[in-house]
């Protein structure tokens, strides 16, 4: 402060001193005779510039590297405030191309390349057993009675913790909620090594069955719900309708597993009939490795039976927690760092233009002493200026960025992102950036505008370039455009995919239906009659809602991300080997209301009821497989692996298949059984209502509320909405992605475009004496706009090739992202390289048809 | 083609030659930038013209390099003015340079003296 303050007293001093020295030189001269006006002339002819003296003794000051930095960033800054548009726009080509890239770095970095925020978390791992020949999907995880066999035995791990997700009703504290909750092993916070921010953690004999039932709340909970009351710990509080005291409240944003708000101690009932996967994570014990792990989970397995299907997985913990996310991310991360390569090449073409037109300056500087390092400096320092403001622009962008990244992320698809900020790191990142590519892409101008000698600069027009600086310029457009045809490639061929996803035909009809979920907690509703009674009185009401068609419902809806699959038998035949068919329950009028075609037989109706013989309907697929050319009407088959004489179900009707899982897998063998006939409670607790409106669906949805509140006030909705924004949703994500591609790649196009717009029009005006001769000779209009065009095109035929080739050798990443569509997709390639062709040939257009209207006699007297 | 020109003599005469020239005209007294200049002009009859894109970037380095020091005063017609002294060390700076440009301009005339006395133009 003091030193620039110093600094600013001195520059007043210098022009002070030179001030004097110029009055003296006239004094002189009009002493000796000469006229005032003349004297003064001439004194100033002698003085020569005096800018450059200034800044020349300036120079001599010097001092440290620190205030020479001062000094030349001065300099820089003063240039570029005297050329608002050049800066302007090459401020807000950079802000944007740092601001994206630095957003989607702090998504990348919060999410894929940061530490869990645990405690040495490297050494946190999740440990499984996969099934490899089961004939059931599953993830794997470790099962109820292998957790209680093998807690206390494990030697790599110094801490072991299971745990299983789950949906909790908390009443008595705002309106009702379902909340995600889990159920943990006591020394599962221990084992990540978090502490509560208030009470206390599980304890072993919270595990205990029949114990008083106790809570551990999260921040956010806290928050929302308990007015983050410290004296919370203590109280109790209702979850599926049952008293639970709270031992704790979590710290904030800690949330594991998944999005867990509450935890509850995990309490195992070995049973023989109950079985239950759990996820257990461990902490590895000093000096243990994954592979030692492994060979101990294995050991475990084959001393527990012997069975050879069975394959140990230990994953870190962060690869769990990342998981399927990482491809999508990185493909965003490729993307927005070809929008920066772009930006800063758009931008040192700039620097290139102006350094041609800068070159007298330059000569004059270099002829004052100024050497060639002392202007390069310079010139760098102030392109450095340049990429470090917009740096500093392109984190306001960025922060803007992440919200909107967030915010149009589908709810739940992006891991940790409670973890997310502009934080140091993404400061840090966006600063290095701005100066890494600063002194790249600023160098290289520097170099070209100080390289030619003095001589030349000085006699040549400051209008005219080298040939040399023409082909840089080219090259860096070239490259422009060859990145904008990668980015859009991939870009067209998202959107595509996506279009494709959604004219899926389902099987039913979405259209005019809307759908209501809840889970119904077993406390409440403790058999299977209390949750088919109240399923009946909610259907009842449904029924008599104006406007509707039709109502029923089933337990597992068609893309509403959850779905019983598994084998069956057949009387008298025997199903192909891992042979799986979906397992649907449904109400009576299912398919009606759905809109699901009934090939063959009828549908459940009221009188398939638990006290009726038991039947089921197949979709077709089931039919062809099983009873290919005959009527499987009346045929029977049975979901027990032995079947009793009770156990055997008929078939009542076949239809259509439909897309059970999500909308990319195809369209899916189903069993479809009556929610009536249902015995296990476990079954029946979730539950979709679907109606079929006459009208607009979305207007029944306030109704629909309604008569779920008449049934049981405290019952809380798990989603409502029409199936149609429901399948909106299980495609939100490609649609995500496809956006933000494009968006990219819009954004990729307009700089390419001002690129290319730029260089021709820059070609034009220092032409336009020769274009002002050619015309003057008679040249047609045409001849000068096929002059130019030609021009354009020697910048767009490499560009698109190489685009091409890039496009092909990069697409494959995405093709897991791909729906039906191949990488290399030739329409796809065709049509984006002739629609940028079309752009560029439009960005030059604009120069050209100014070329053809030159005045010759302007241009002539202007050369 | 003469702004080059000028150029180099100046670039001949940076450093070590005019400090020597600044040096010594201040051994007369105190002066300031356009006096030095005049100074400089007047006793090399004309044929050394020291710009002031030269002059005043060496006085500035003399400055901060100790051999001179500077100070505002008001000159004769009350204009106020920086006016240059040699410092102690700048007498010796300059007694440094001239032996070593005596020096120098022996083992030039050295060399040009004996063989063919020619003319210089």
């Amino acid at each position: 402060m003091i030193a620039l303050w110093r600094r600013q007293r001195r520059d007043l001093e210098l022009n002070e001193e030179l001030d004097a020295h110029m009055r003296m030189a006239i004094e002189e001269r009009v002493a000796h005779g000469e006229p005032r006006e003349y004297a003064e002339r001439a004194a100033r002819r002698e003085f020569g510039n005096l800018g450059v003296v200034k800044e020349v003794t300036r120079e001599m000051w010097g001092g440290g590297w620190l205030e020479r930095l001062v000094q030349d960033v001065r300099y820089g800054a003063r240039t570029l405030r005297r050329s608002p548009a050049f800066t302007i726009v090459a401020l807000s080509t950079l802000a944007l191309g740092i601001g994206a890239t630095t957003a989607v770095f702090t998504v990348v970095h919060a999410v894929l390349l940061r530490a869990l925020p645990y405690p040495r978390s490297d050494r946190l791992m999740l440990l499984a057993y996969d099934f490899p020949n089961s004939p059931f999907i599953t993830e794997g995880g470790i099962s109820d009675r292998q957790w209680a066999d093998a807690r206390s035995r494990f030697r790599t791990f110094a801490r072991v913790a299971a745990m299983t997700p789950g949906l909790v009703t908390l009443t008595n504290a705002g309106d009702p909620v379902r909340l995600q909750e889990a159920s943990v092993a006591a020394g599962l916070f221990e084992t990540l090594g978090i502490t509560p921010a208030l009470g206390r953690t599980f304890r072993p004999d919270d595990e205990r069955i029949g114990g008083e039932p106790v809570v551990i709340l999260g921040d956010a909970l806290w928050r929302e719900r308990f007015g983050a009351d410290s004296t919370v710990v203590g109280r109790p509080i209702t979850l599926d309708g049952v008293r639970h005291t709270v031992a704790g409240v979590m710290p904030p944003r800690f949330a594991y597993p998944l999005d867990a708000r509450l935890w509850r101690p995990l309490r195992i009932q070995l049973a023989p009939n109950r079985f239950q996967m759990l996820s257990v994570v461990g902490r590895l014990r000093d000096g243990a490795t994954r592979a030692q792990a492994i060979a101990e989970l294995d050991a475990f397995a084959a001393a527990d039976r012997g069975r050879d299907s069975v394959v140990a997985r230990v994953t870190p913990l962060k690869d769990t927690v990342v998981g399927d996310v990482t491809r999508s991310l990185l493909v965003f991360a490729g993307a927005v760092g070809l929008v920066l390569l772009i930006a800063c090449a758009n931008v040192a073409n700039l620097l290139l233009m102006r350094a041609t037109s800068r070159r007298r300056e330059m000569a004059v500087r270099a002829a004052l002493g100024a050497g060639r390092p002392r202007l390069v400096r310079q010139l760098v320092t102030e392109s450095a200026l340049l990429w470090v403001a917009a740096g500093i622009a392109g984190v306001g962008v960025a922060a803007a960025g992440v919200r909107a990244l967030l915010a149009l992320a589908p709810t739940g698809r992006i891991p940790r992102h409670g973890e997310i900020g502009v934080d140091a790191t993404a400061l840090a990142f966006a600063l290095g950036v701005s100066l890494a590519t600063g002194l790249v892409f600023g160098l290289i101008p520097a170099m070209r505008a100080t390289r030619s000698s003095v001589r030349d600069a000085l006699a040549s027009t400051a209008r005219t370039m080298t040939g040399r600086d023409g082909r840089l310029r080219g090259a860096l457009v070239v490259a422009e455009i060859a990145l904008a045809l990668v980015l859009l490639t991939g870009a067209a061929l998202m959107v595509e995919s996506f279009i494709r996803l959604r004219r899926v035909e389902l099987g039913f009809r979405p259209a005019g239906l809307a759908l209501l979920t809840v889970d119904l907690p077993p406390s409440t509703y403790p058999s299977s009659a209390a949750m088919q009674t109240a399923h009946q009185a909610v259907l009842d009401r449904l029924g008599r809602i104006r406007g509707v068609e039709s109502a029923s419902a089933v337990n597992f809806i068609p893309l509403g991300g959850a779905m019983i699959r598994g084998d069956f038998k057949v009387d008298g035949k025997t199903i192909p080997p891992g042979y799986l068919v979906a397992k649907p329950s449904v109400a009576p009028g299912y398919f009606r209301t759905m809109g699901i075609g009934l090939r063959l037989g009828r549908e459940f109706t009221a009188q398939d009821a638990a006290s009726s013989p038991p039947v089921a309907i197949v979709s077709q697929s089931v039919a062809r497989q099983i009873w290919p050319g005959t009527n499987p009407v009346g045929r029977r088959i049975s979901n027990k692996d032995v079947p009793g004489p009770g156990d055997w179900l008929t078939v009542v009707g076949v239809v259509d298949d439909v897309g059970q899982t999500s909308i990319d897998t195809h369209r899916e063998p189903a069993i479809y059984l009556p929610i009536r006939q249902l015995t296990q409670p476990f079954f029946l607790e979730h539950m979709s209502f679907v109606v079929r409106a006459v009208g607009d669906p979305a207007r029944l949805l306030p109704a629909m509320r309604h008569a779920l509140r008449d049934v049981d006030p405290n019952q809380p909705i798990g989603s409502i909405g029409t199936m149609e924004s429901a399948i909106s949703a299980t495609v939100a994500e490609p649609l995500f992605q496809a956006r933000l591609i494009a968006a990219f790649s819009v954004v990729a196009l307009v700089l390419a475009a001002i690129g290319i717009y730029g260089v021709v029009a820059y070609s034009v005006a220092e032409r336009t004496h020769e274009i002002g001769i050619r015309v003057a000779l008679g040249a047609a209009r045409a001849n000068v706009v096929g002059m130019v065009l030609r021009r354009v095109l020697v910048l767009v035929v490499p560009g698109v090739t190489l685009g091409i080739a890039g496009a092909l050798a990069t697409t494959r990443v995405l093709s897991s992202l791909l729906f039906e569509v191949r990488p290399n997709d030739p329409i796809t390639f065709t049509g984006v390289a002739a629609m940028l062709g079309a752009v560029a040939i439009v960005a030059g257009l604009v120069p050209a048809r100014r070329a053809s209207r030159v005045d010759p006699l302007v241009a002539l007297r202007a050369g | 083609m003469a702004k080059q020109d000028r150029g180099l003599t100046r670039i001949e005469l940076l450093q070590g030659t005019l400090d020597l020239i600044i040096l010594q005209t201040l051994r007369w007294g105190p002066r300031h930038g356009y006096g030095i200049a005049q100074m400089i002009r007047a006793s090399s009859r004309d044929v050394l013209q020291v710009d002031t894109g030269s002059l005043y970037p060496a006085l500035h380095r003399l400055e901060k390099s100790g051999a001179i020091e500077a100070e505002w005063e008001t000159s004769e017609n009350r204009q106020r003015v920086r006016v240059y002294r040699l410092t102690a060390a700048g007498r010796k700076q300059l007694a440094a340079e001239r032996s070593r440009w005596e020096q120098l301009t022996e083992a030039m005339t050295g060399i040009l003296a004996p063989p063919v006395p020619e003319a210089e133009t």
